[in-house]
């Protein structure tokens, strides 16, 4: 991106947009830095207008601890260098360099990060925090040759690292990856001498550009793909299972498929960590399932679901898994060695993302890793992302039995449902999680930053419930959240969604009648906006409005209570004490 | 209006997207506040862009109107 690109970007935001204030700090002059980062996160955040604010120059550490609740950034943005730790690594300080100033420096650069890691710790919950390491060479002030690592050097880099893995501990502040961002702007070209000395900003342009788009993107993540569909033969595993047989395909290092086996892995760590993980291969069904059984394959049988597995066309086989997970294809990678079986899915699941396997290309193989894990990588793995792939296992089933003999009210009535309410759920990390990336069942779309979920649940009578349901097919987990505000008998809710998952179960019906039953309300006001998406929602609502909404609406408790059916599930509701408890 | 001052006037809009179209050409930094020491370093690097060369930061004090960055820009045009 260039200056004048990045200028472009920021000024063609409306202004009647809804803010995202950030807050940047850093000890240099920020001129281009603030300028991309600003670009940068208003391409991540097209509907907000971002403003930057710096923080003082040449006191990072005074920035972080001014930072009060009176007036809290939507987000922080910090970009730390060495001359932050003590003013003598700055090419514009006048301090010593001598061989006792050295020493002193790392203790003093010890002493900052605590002072840093102390002001990180009592900024109050809102913000979400950005943070980068010193990205300059220290300057050459150390006794050893530059060709030498000296020990002060070592020194100052090991606490720098344990500082960040320090407060990298809880869920506020992300790190920028210092590898990644050398591959973008290499070491060498980072430090612009002069335009530190005339301007106070150390940085090149690419690179303020390069570190800019790093710090943006742990600042707003990008919401990750939910799911992995994936070819078998040249693919999963080398060779053509039907041809060789499947004792004869490898995924190994002494047969040269190691690609292969790096590629199971990975599709294993990822379903570890709650990616859907679904096979599409035209292939012998007979054949398959033998290759499934050998021992020594690094994707576990039970991690992949559905398996698709016959001659007909690709795009039929990813319809059924997408149906079977219940999310749509723009959610969904579809990884193939054969550019025409993904053209073929690409022109019939618009949205969906085609990635070629390799082949024999190391180099492409190793992108393509890197790529997967960027694409459906998670900054934490919940307890709900393990139940995942099992409670879809048991949707099946579920629907299975659903839709054989029993009448519905009969089966609903054996299920053995429980469903339970935390009223106490706000700080857990899934419920903002499933509010962003919720489709069908959502009252209006709305995707929210942590700032302003924050902002949402202290609102005066705020309320946020989180939904849990376990039947005999076994828990699905954390599976719908409400919020809102309750004000005297009258209830308004800003956004509620549902995980597909969790459909059939008559659970949006109990969460009505518990809403009306804890709140006291006699009319609850819906924040509802249709979206192209959302239309489970809609019918589910025309049941009591005779039509499906178009607005904003209300329904009232005695409309509610003239449609509701019958109701089978144990409910349990969970409170404040019994949270913590 | 040649090619160059119109190339100028350009990234003077970009620079200073609040500022009217008539007011860039007698623009100066004792006429407009806007027009700090990081207007000047974004402007200078607007111009590097829009005219694919570097400037030198010792210019920058000099080049403080409209007029004397198309004058600069016009005798490094000759000697290109």
């Amino acid at each position: 991106m260039t200056i004048t690109e990045a200028l472009r970007i920021t000024q063609s935001v409306p202004r009647d947009v809804r803010p995202f204030a950030v807050t940047l700090a850093c000890g240099f002059t920020p001129l281009h830095l603030q300028t991309f980062l600003a670009a940068h996160l208003q391409q991540a955040l097209p509907d907000r207008k971002v403003t930057i604010t710096p923080g003082l120059y040449g006191n990072l550490v005074g920035t972080l601890e001014s930072i009060s609740g009176a007036a809290l950034p939507d987000g922080l943005v910090i970009a730390l260098e060495w001359p932050d730790l003590d003013p003598r690594l700055d090419y514009r300080s006048a301090g010593s360099w001598s061989v006792t100033a050295v020493n002193d420096i790392v203790v003093s650069a010890r002493t900052m990060l605590d002072r840093i890691a102390a002001a990180l710790l009592r900024i109050p919950a809102g913000p979400r925090i950005a943070l980068s390491l010193p990205t300059l060479h220290l300057p050459p002030l150390f006794h050893t040759p530059g060709w030498q690592a000296s020990q002060h050097e070592l020194a100052l880099q090991a606490d720098v690292l344990r500082f960040a893995a320090d407060v990298a501990q809880g869920a506020r502040v992300t790190i920028v990856n210092n590898q990644r961002l050398a591959e973008q702007s290499p070491a060498a070209a980072r430090l612009d001498l002069k335009s530190d000395l005339y301007t106070g900003l150390p940085y090149t342009i690419n690179h303020a550009d390069r570190l800019a788009a790093q710090l943006a993107k742990a600042l707003v993540p990008p919401a990750p793909k939910k799911a992995i569909i994936s070819d078998l033969d040249d693919t999963l595993w080398s060779g053509i299972a039907g041809e060789v047989g499947p004792d004869a395909v490898t995924w190994d290092l002494a047969s040269h498929a190691q690609l292969h086996g790096l590629y199971q892995k990975l599709l294993a760590s990822l379903a570890d960590s709650g990616t859907l993980i679904g096979i599409a291969s035209k292939n012998d069904p007979a054949v398959v399932a033998k290759a499934f059984e050998r021992k020594d394959l690094l994707l576990r049988p039970e991690q992949a679901f559905p398996i698709e597995v016959h001659w007909n066309a690709k795009s039929g086989s990813v319809a059924r898994i997408l149906e079977a997970w219940n999310i749509a294809a723009d959610s969904v990678i579809f990884v193939d060695d054969s550019p025409m079986e993904l053209a073929e899915v690409a022109g019939a699941h618009p949205g969906i993302e085609c990635v070629l396997f390799p082949g024999n290309d190391y180099h492409a193989g190793l992108a393509m890793l890197r790529h997967l894990r960027d694409r459906c990588g998670k900054e934490r793995v919940s307890n709900d992302d393990a139940l995942r792939l099992e409670s879809i296992r048991r949707g099946a089933a579920f629907r299975e039995q659903a839709s054989g003999g029993a009448t519905p009210e009969s089966f609903l009535e054996q299920l053995g449902a429980v469903v339970t309410f935390d009223f106490a759920a706000v700080g857990e990390p899934r419920v903002l999680e499933l509010v962003n990336k919720t489709n069908q069942f959502n009252l209006n779309g709305s995707r929210y930053t942590q700032p302003d979920w924050q902002k949402l649940l202290s609102g005066k009578g705020a309320l946020l419930v989180a939904v849990s349901y376990e039947d005999k097919f076994g828990p699905l987990g954390t599976i719908a959240a409400i919020a809102g505000q309750a004000d005297g008998n009258r209830l308004t809710i800003d956004t509620w969604v549902m995980s597909c998952r969790a459909f059939a179960r008559r659970i949006e019906h109990q969460t009505l009648k518990i809403l009306f039953e804890t709140t006291g309300a006699s009319q609850i006001d819906f924040r509802f906006t249709p979206t192209a998406k959302n239309g489970p929602l809609r019918e589910f609502f025309a049941t009591f409005l005779d039509e499906e909404p178009q607005s904003e609406f209300r329904l009232t408790r005695p409309q509610f209570q003239a449609k509701c059916p019958a109701l089978y599930h144990e409910v349990r509701e969970m409170r404040r004490a019994e949270a913590h408890g | 209006m040649d090619e160059t001052r119109q190339r100028l006037t350009n990234c003077f809009q970009v620079v200073f997207p609040d500022m009217p179209q008539e007011a860039i050409a007698t623009a100066s930094t004792a006429t407009i506040a806007a027009w700090d020491s990081v207007a000047a370093i974004t402007l200078m690097n607007v111009i590097e862009d829009e005219f694919g060369f570097e400037m030198d930061l010792d210019d920058l004090a000099d080049l403080d109107s409209f007029e004397k960055l198309y004058s600069y820009l016009q005798k490094r045009h000759q000697v290109a």
